[in-house]
């Protein structure tokens, strides 16, 4: 990270003033046009400032009534998204990201119910994740297979995501020992919705779902904790996101470490060749969900709000990167 | 938000409100989007979410464990001049540190891998066993002017370090 604005790189903005970092940020920070950048096609033609004060909902309001403080939000949650009212200023722009929200189990415990798979897939065959994305999300954003969405790399066109099957997760629950059980979720606030959506899928069940904020200390014998997570990289997602939930140096895993997974990954670094390191990729998608890692929900969107004003590109990555974005006329 | 005219982009009209986009962004990656919106790296992700060439305008693997990597015409906006030796110097530098990616390990390049300047465009990297990760790391290998190596070089002022703040 660039801890003093300066002349630093060859990038299509100069930073001129302020600093971004992991724990703090100056007031603003502001990036002007490199008038020598190499590349045409991405040489920016406006000033960008990040207003670093002025706070998410009172820039939501400011694009709304458009009052010309700020033109672009990044993160909206499905509720603000929603919640944004018919305005001649501006709107909410959504981008089908690289990003999923998905269920990590609880498995820390030796004797977590969570480390067997068919407990997972149990769970999992519960779950309506039309019904949780429509309810819980708003419509904001894709069902998919696992973490990796149709027609990206590493996507297997064959695989579907794990069926909603009701009267399999019921008789699959009771082997498993969990008939009525109350399953604790911890959720960031903003994802409280999906958490009531998936509870809706588990009172059909005959489970009931208890959600709990991450802002606060999870009680140690929580069931699931939901993450959203995105994928920034060049075409090798299993590195950034599948790694960051099942590797051995993972900081999403709830439970002891995979040796079959820490496998495939290593069978990954070790194929560089095409179309066979794709192949490698897949494996490791059909392997996530034949094992059902994860409790599976969906692909988010990432939400914007946007001032009719401006042309906003936004990035597949949930990256701010603002090369391509223009003002209008 | 500051409205009042800051600064001239290069001789032509000062800033203001008519050419300035005011963005608020929550991201806790934020750092990261300033740094790839001002540096550049081998190669990018772009908005569609492909790999793109970037300060590499191409690559190819000479073998299982070589990638060779032609470096473009780029001008840093200091006015020094980017060429094959500036990467290896963000090679260096980064393989100077134990673990200076914040999102962690998976980035970093083994200690046996190796970077050599063949020409002032041409680069030979040497993966001993293979690296099919090599452009994702590359992604993540800033390479930033002298002048920043000299001045700051990713270390964080408060501890003096680069670990974890690169």
């Amino acid at each position: 990270m660039i801890d003093a604005p300066g002349p630093w790189g060859t990038g299509p903005f100069v930073l001129t003033e302020g600093v971004s970092l992991i724990d703090s940020r100056s007031d603003r920070v502001v990036m002007e046009p490199n008038p020598t950048y190499w590349n045409s096609a991405r040489r920016p033609t406006v000033r960008i400032v990040y207003d670093n004060v002025i706070g998410k909902d009172e820039g939501i309001k400011s694009v709304a009534v458009g009052d010309g403080q700020v033109d672009v939000v990044f993160d909206l949650t499905p509720d603000e998204a929603k919640a944004f009212p018919a305005s001649e200023h501006g709107k909410v722009q959504t981008k089908k990201a690289k990003a999923i929200l998905t269920g990590v189990f609880n498995e820390n415990r030796p004797d977590s119910p969570w480390r067997n798979p068919e407990a997972r897939r149990a769970l999992n065959l519960a779950i309506d994740r039309q019904f949780v994305l429509d309810e819980g999300a708003h419509g904001y954003g894709t069902v998919i297979p696992a973490f990796i969405q149709p027609g990206r790399y590493g996507a297997d066109p064959v695989m579907k995501p794990i069926p909603h099957d009701p009267v399999a997760a019921r008789a699959a629950l009771d082997a498993a020992g969990l008939s009525g059980r109350e399953i604790v979720f911890v959720a960031s606030p903003a994802w409280k919705g999906v958490v009531d959506a998936v509870g809706a899928c588990l009172a059909r069940v005959g489970l009931s779902a208890r959600f709990v904020s991450a802002k606060d200390e999870p009680p140690a014998d929580f069931d699931v904790k939901i993450e959203w997570y995105f994928d920034w990289t060049p075409q090798y997602p299993v590195a950034c996101v599948h790694r960051e939930f099942f590797g051995k140096d993972a900081t999403l895993r709830q439970g002891p470490e995979d040796p079959r997974f820490d496998a495939l990954y290593e069978k990954l670094l070790h194929t560089a060749k095409e179309p066979q390191q794709e192949g490698v990729v897949r494996e490791v998608e059909r392997y996530i969900q034949d094992e059902a890692k994860a409790l599976f929900l969906f692909s988010p969107f990432t939400l914007f709000a946007v001032s009719n004003r401006v042309d906003f590109v936004a990035y597949d990555t949930c990256m701010s990167e603002l090369a391509e974005t223009r003002i209008k006329g | 938000m500051d409205a009042q005219a800051t600064g001239d982009p290069g001789g032509g009209q000062p800033w203001g409100p008519h050419n300035t986009v005011t963005v608020v962004d929550p991201s806790p990656v934020n750092w990261l989007s300033i740094t790839w919106n001002t540096m550049e790296e081998a190669n990018r992700v772009d908005h569609d979410g492909i790999g793109q060439p970037s300060l590499a305008e191409s690559w190819r693997w000479l073998d299982g464990e070589t990638l060779e990597l032609k470096m473009r015409d780029a001008v840093y906006q200091d006015g020094e001049p980017f060429n094959a030796s500036m990467f290896k110097l963000g090679f260096d530098k980064v393989q100077e540190w134990t673990n200076p990616h914040p999102p962690g390990a998976f980035l970093n390049f083994a200690r046996d891998v190796t970077c050599e300047a063949v020409d002032d465009r041409t680069v030979r990297m040497r993966f001993p066993g293979g690296d099919s990760a090599a452009l994702m790391k590359l992604r993540g290998m800033h390479l930033p002017s002298t002048r920043f190596w000299n001045e700051w070089g990713f270390v964080d002022p408060k501890t003096g370090s680069a670990e974890g703040h690169w």
